[in-house]
């Protein structure tokens, strides 16, 4: 029987459409005449069945009507099917297929698609670029030109490949590594070649891959275990200074650091939390909205797979992109314009979230140039879990290995491997296997029957498939054990793959158990309930003296390796460090008119206020929340740390915020990280948080490391170190990705360009606090109430600085957080909070006291006074931006002077029913502006992005 | 039969607000069973076993297709006759935003029973094409619905909002009308003084006359976009540091479903 084509019209609104116009308005300036409709194949059912799924299930008839015809005209350039890739897997199709059995219809397949409409007056070039730019993304999508003839995704099984490398020499080796994309250097290559002349055969082409997997940066993170060489004196790796600084500061609440999926520490009642934030950069590049996604859901499932597992309370996103306004001209060939990686990644991080009920509730979108060959991607969970499940399972002899979740596809085959390498031009061509379109209501479901099975004390060990797929969560599950497995039993989405990629795939939404052989049955039953797939691929433990990998495909031997080799055969790198400050003036600066340097402030890209994009977040999913992302008289003050009572009936707090500063990492990586980490806990303790209390995570981006780059770090982690030192707290989890580096090649193959990104480190700081009730927010409360400064700013350093990014200025003097006396601050900010005498809190942070007052006056609705002495210039007391630092209300400033005592303050004014916001200097009136033209310039309206 | 109603909370692949709704109709003073539709349909727990039906937020089945429409035809092929029998025994359904979506999918809403004619209202795109999360006051209307009058909540609430398919949509402004004069609109977004509004942001997904919370004729079934479970306390308000949300007007709406399966 033959494929049925069903399009189904809007009658009323047409949001697809409305959507493409709003974007094509503001990535191109056109307004566009467009329609859209949807488009169902369904494979072999009778013409009164179609009819039936036409009118019963793909139509709502109140706002669609439909019609059941085969397309004519398949080379009209101006109807545009946007569909899946052959290969792709549309997420919708398992709800369609069920669906029409609810109705007892049972398709061979069925798929769905949008097709656009464009009026026959705009030109072809026009519909052309719309389609190229905005519709469809080449990696997973395609234009559909013609009838499908059949939906079903076939293929036949690929063979086990030996591939001979025990005889080739140098560059044979080469060839083989970059055929096979492995990622693996001379050196490396070099010890694999040696391991299989020992034990006297050839790898199989899963070996190699496994191999490569292993030693990858994404798994070996070979960069910060190198043996370092800072300018020319020996240093101790960068992870071994972390993890045994770190330790110093291990308190009888840390339960898991550096060891799990994510770190945990011991909250109330027998509970215990944990945190991970990850990177999904290069994926995201290629395919922002599967990138993103897929990113959310790596997460979620580090978290899900701690311990014995895990509920997800918090997602965190934070992005690093270009500028929305960069000309179409300046953006990298390949490259997608900020404005189409902004809004997708939000659409998927948004997707993925709200479909899995986690409410993303810290959000952070920072600009700057450098980020428009290659985006930063964070993405961060926290979650919950029994303290007596929260320790790392190991299998045990004879535990089932058994594969829970989602089907295996050919799904980010080399993710882990294209994740350690420079995108360039190519990239999008060469790997777009490194992405997939995520399934969030998969992982849900896997996510419901892994907590239940867990009380029901069913798993012994549990990972997620990450990168790598089973080759790294098996592999690793195996390690010190062995384990033997065949793949053959992994259910599959569709035939056609070689047994090599159903090791390697990276199809989402998988987990890896280690099932208690008794309670398999019991564990397959609550599988079942939520409709999860799971399948026994094998058992851990091998009877060899040595653990060994044994992994089968049916009768076929796949991979037989020794552990030994595999966790310690790769040898220690050595990297040399070697950090140039950039050559940067000093400007010199001076203000004429302040009233549209503070709107231009206001309006920066890193000030101005993303509710628009933080609304399309279910933030209020769990019902958790007791420190929102906004309050205030409007409800549109942001708060920049979130506070969760993830007990519903007890007041236990969970405080999470985080700081980051990449431009200041440009001009200085250890002030600059001294930054991130001030920021962090200053915005986690304005909201309520006990420093004392505080668990740190800290992530790295960078561009791939040469010496500058190691330099960086090894500053980076200097300041790390400081700063842990300082806090007497510890780091307990975190991530690098050290390959943001974008490079342009021509034809010829030269390079013409390269873009690195700033540095970024991502400080996030998360604990606990026993009563939530103790807890502020930043929006002001009172009128006349009095606003002090806490802290002690460094006026000298205004490099890096909003205010000098508008101003165009350059200064390597950039803010100097005083780490003796941060801790001191922050103990007295928290216990001036605890007092309940603070009416509202901010943290200094981008665009200083200027900034953070006109928000907390946002917030309140009214205005400030402010007033300065001539202890320095006012442009500096108005807009330093040292990290470190707080703007407090209190009712009235005896109460400053009680609370604040022994701590360096100052009575910088008082909040206003005149919605103004005033500043005098020594009696002199500096500016006076009013509020609702502040706000207008800090709020853009809601057609943004 | 114990003195705590029984609710049973459905479970179903992408439901995600199961859990603070138990917690909401338990601080409620009723008792609560999560149940997976899974079960219902395997036959190892029954509808009829309960007093009330709960339908939490979240994407069944990933919204595919349409909001609501999947959970919505599986229970309408599956338990049609069940949830026919349910609702003519007297006992209360309540379906919260993706909940409400599969109230309306299944003819539940607005027409109180599930039947082979077409349905007669929809829930569509937002008008903004977009996500929306925010709090919005409500008008309470003056319905025939059991549970959420203006007697206990008073004429204007505040509750959270978070859903891209919100707009409810029927065939023409005489269906509308009919749902006043039957009593079946029990909420409607409303502006700052209270008055119903069709004008974003109070009115976040551009639903005609604001509606957005629906009874059956009955009064007894009812679907609503906003959470009410997100509001049970005062502490979940985003500005109770302003003194605002003292009333929790969610837990007034779990008690008065829990008192009336009391006295059913």
């Amino acid at each position: 029987m033959a494929i049925h084509e069903i399009r189904v019209f809007p009658k009323d609104e047409d949001s697809e459409a409305e959507a493409l116009r709003q974007q094509t308005r503001s990535t191109f300036g056109y307004d566009l005449d467009v329609s859209t409709a949807r488009v169902f194949y369904v494979e072999d059912v009778t013409d009164p069945e179609a009819e039936r799924l036409a009118t019963e299930l793909f139509t709502d008839p109140l706002t669609q009507s439909v019609r059941l015809a085969t397309r004519q005209h398949w080379q009209d350039s101006h109807t545009v099917e946007a569909a899946y890739k052959p290969g792709v897997m549309n997420p919708e199709r398992e709800s369609l297929e069920a669906a029409a059995g609810f109705l007892g219809i049972k398709p061979k397949a069925v798929d769905s698609a949008i097709e656009y409409h464009f009026a026959k007056s705009i030109p072809p070039e026009i519909v052309s670029k719309v389609v190229k730019g905005l519709l469809i993304n080449e990696t997973v999508q395609h234009v559909r030109r013609h009838r499908p003839e059949t939906l079903a995704i076939t293929g036949k099984e690929g063979p086990v490949e030996t591939i001979p490398i025990r005889d080739l020499g140098e560059k044979g080796l080469q060839s083989v590594a970059e055929k096979n994309n492995t990622f693996l250097d001379a050196a490396e290559q070099k010890i694999m070649q040696e391991y299989f002349r020992l034990i006297g055969r050839d790898p199989t082409d899963a070996e190699l891959h496994a191999i490569a997997a292993r030693w990858s940066e994404h798994c070996g993170h070979k960069t910060f275990n190198a043996k370092l060489f800072v300018n020319g004196q020996e240093k101790a790796p960068l992870f071994t200074r972390i993890k045994e600084t770190a330790h110093q500061y291990f308190d009888e609440d840390l339960l898991s650091a550096f060891e799990d999926n994510a770190g945990v520490f011991r909250f109330y009642d027998g509970q215990a939390i944990n945190l991970k934030l990850e990177t999904h950069n290069s994926p995201s590049a290629i395919e922002p909205y599967g990138g993103a996604m897929t990113g959310s859901g790596g997460v979620f499932r580090d978290i899900l797979g701690t311990g014995k597992g895990a509920r997800n309370i918090l997602s965190v996103d934070i992005r690093c992109l270009g500028p929305l306004n960069l000309p179409q001209d300046q953006i990298p060939p390949n490259c997608f314009h900020p404005i189409y990686m902004q809004r997708r990644t939000t659409d998927g991080i948004r997707d993925y979230g709200n479909r899995m009920g986690i409410p993303t509730a810290d959000v952070e979108l920072y600009y700057h140039p450098d980020f428009r060959g290659k985006p930063v991607i964070m993405v961060g969970a926290a979650g919950i879990l029994p303290e007596k499940y929260s320790q790392k399972g190991h299998p045990e002899y004879g535990d089932l290995v058994v594969a829970i979740g989602g089907r295996t596809g050919r799904d980010g085959i080399h993710g882990a491997t294209f994740s350690s390498g420079s995108m360039t031009a190519e990239t999008a061509t060469l790997h777009s296997g490194a992405v997939q379109i995520g399934n969030a209501i998969e992982e849900k479901r896997m996510s419901d029957a892994i907590l239940e099975a867990r009380d029901a004390d069913c798993i012994r060990a549990l990972t997620d498939c990450g990168a790598a797929g089973f080759s790294s969560a098996i592999g690793e599950m195996g390690e010190g054990i062995g384990v033997r497995v065949d793949i053959n039993r992994a259910p599959l989405k569709y035939q056609g793959l070689a047994p090599w990629e159903i090791w390697l795939s990276e199809s989402q939404e998988r987990m890896v158990a280690a099932i208690i052989p008794e309670k398999y049955e019991e564990f397959a039953a609550i599988c079942r309930k939520h409709g999860v797939e799971i399948a026994a691929l094998g058992t851990f433990g091998t009877p060899e003296a040595k653990p060994t990998l044994n992994v089968t495909y049916d009768s076929q031997q796949l991979i037989d390796l020794d552990y030994d080799f595999l966790e310690n055969g790769l040898a220690q790198r050595e990297m040399a460090a070697n950090w140039q400050a950039p050559a940067i003036s000093e400007s010199l600066v001076a203000i004429n008119d302040w009233s549209s340097l503070l709107k231009n402030v206001l309006a920066h890209s890193n000030i101005r206020s993303i509710e628009s994009t933080v609304r399309q977040y279910d933030h209020e999913v769990q019902a958790k929340m007791v420190v929102k992302p906004f309050t205030g008289v409007h409800q549109d003050m942001p708060n920049r740390a979130v506070v969760i009572r993830p007990l519903m009936d007890k007041p236990y707090g969970v405080v999470e915020a985080h700081g980051l500063n990449p431009v200041l990492n440009n001009i200085d990586p250890y002030k600059g990280s001294l930054w991130a980490i001030a920021e962090a806990m200053s915005k986690y303790v304005a909201v309520g948080g006990d420093p004392d209390k505080a668990y740190l995570s800290n992530n790295f981006v960078t561009a791939t490391p040469d010496e500058q780059v190691m330099g960086a770090l090894d500053k980076m982690v200097d300041a790390i170190e400081d700063g842990m030192h300082a806090l007497k707290r510890p780091v307990f989890t975190g991530k690098d990705s050290l390959s943001a580096r974008y490079i342009e090649k021509d034809e010829n193959g030269n390079v013409t360009d390269v873009i690195d990104v700033p540095p970024v480190l991502t400080i996030t700081a998360i604990g606990k606090i026993p009563d939530v009730a103790k807890t502020v927010t930043a929006d002001l409360k009172k009128l006349g109430s009095t606003l002090v400064l806490v802290g002690k700013p460094d006026y000298t350093g205004m490099g890096g600085s909003v205010f000098y990014d508008i101003a165009g200025a350059t200064s390597t003097r950039v803010p100097k957080v005083d780490i003796e006396q941060l801790p001191r601050t922050l103990r007295s900010m928290h216990k001036a909070i605890q007092s309940g005498e603070v009416l509202a809190c901010r943290a200094l942070g981008r665009g200083g006291l200027f900034t953070a007052v006109s928000e907390m006056a946002f917030g309140g609705d009214c205005g400030a006074q402010l007033s300065f002495d001539t202890n320095a210039d006012a442009d500096r007391q108005l807009l330093n931006e040292t990290a470190g630092c707080f703007v407090v209300e209190v009712v009235h400033s005896a109460e400053a002077d009680k609370l604040f005592a022994g701590t360096p303050y100052q009575i910088i004014g008082q909040s206003v029913p005149q919605k103004t916001i005033k500043a005098n200097r020594d009696g002199q009136e500096l500016f006076h502006e009013e509020l609702y033209e502040l706000k207008a310039a800090w709020k853009p309206g809601q057609e943004a992005v | 039969m114990s003195l705590k109603p029984n609710i049973c909370v459905l479970q179903a692949p992408g439901i995600n607000c199961d859990e603070e709704t138990a917690f909401a109709f338990e601080s409620a003073g009723a008792q609560t069973e999560r149940v997976h539709i899974s079960q219902i349909l395997a036959g190892e727990r029954s509808l009829e076993d309960y007093q009330a039906l709960a339908l939490s937020g979240g994407f069944s089945y990933g919204d595919d297709i349409r909001a609501g429409k999947v959970l919505g035809l599986e229970l309408r092929a599956k338990q049609g006759d069940e949830l026919n029998r349910f609702v003519a025994a007297g006992k209360a359904v309540i379906g919260i935003c993706n909940g409400f979506q599969v109230l309306v999918e299944t003819g539940l809403l607005p027409d109180g029973h599930i039947s082979d004619r077409p349905k007669s209202a929809a829930l569509a795109h937002n008008h903004s094409g977009q996500f929306e999360c925010r709090w919005t006051n409500l008008a309470v209307g003056r319905s025939v619905c059991k549970f959420a009058g203006q007697e206990s909540l008073g004429p204007v609430i505040e509750l959270p909002n978070a859903h891209g398919e919100g707009r409810f949509v029927r065939k023409h402004r005489v269906a509308y009308g009919q749902l006043f004069t039957h009593g079946q609109v029990v909420f409607q977004y409303a502006d700052g003084n209270g008055r119903p509004t069709e004008e974003y942001p109070d009115n976040p997904n551009g639903s005609p006359g604001g509606i957005t919370g629906v009874t059956d004729p009955s009064g007894i079934i009812l679907g609503m976009m906003p959470h009410p479970e997100r509001f049970i306390d005062t502490m979940q308000h985003p500005n109770w540091r302003r003194g605002e949300g003292s009333r929790p007007f969610g837990a007034i709406i779990f008690k008065n479903i829990t008192q009336y399966l009391k006295k059913m």
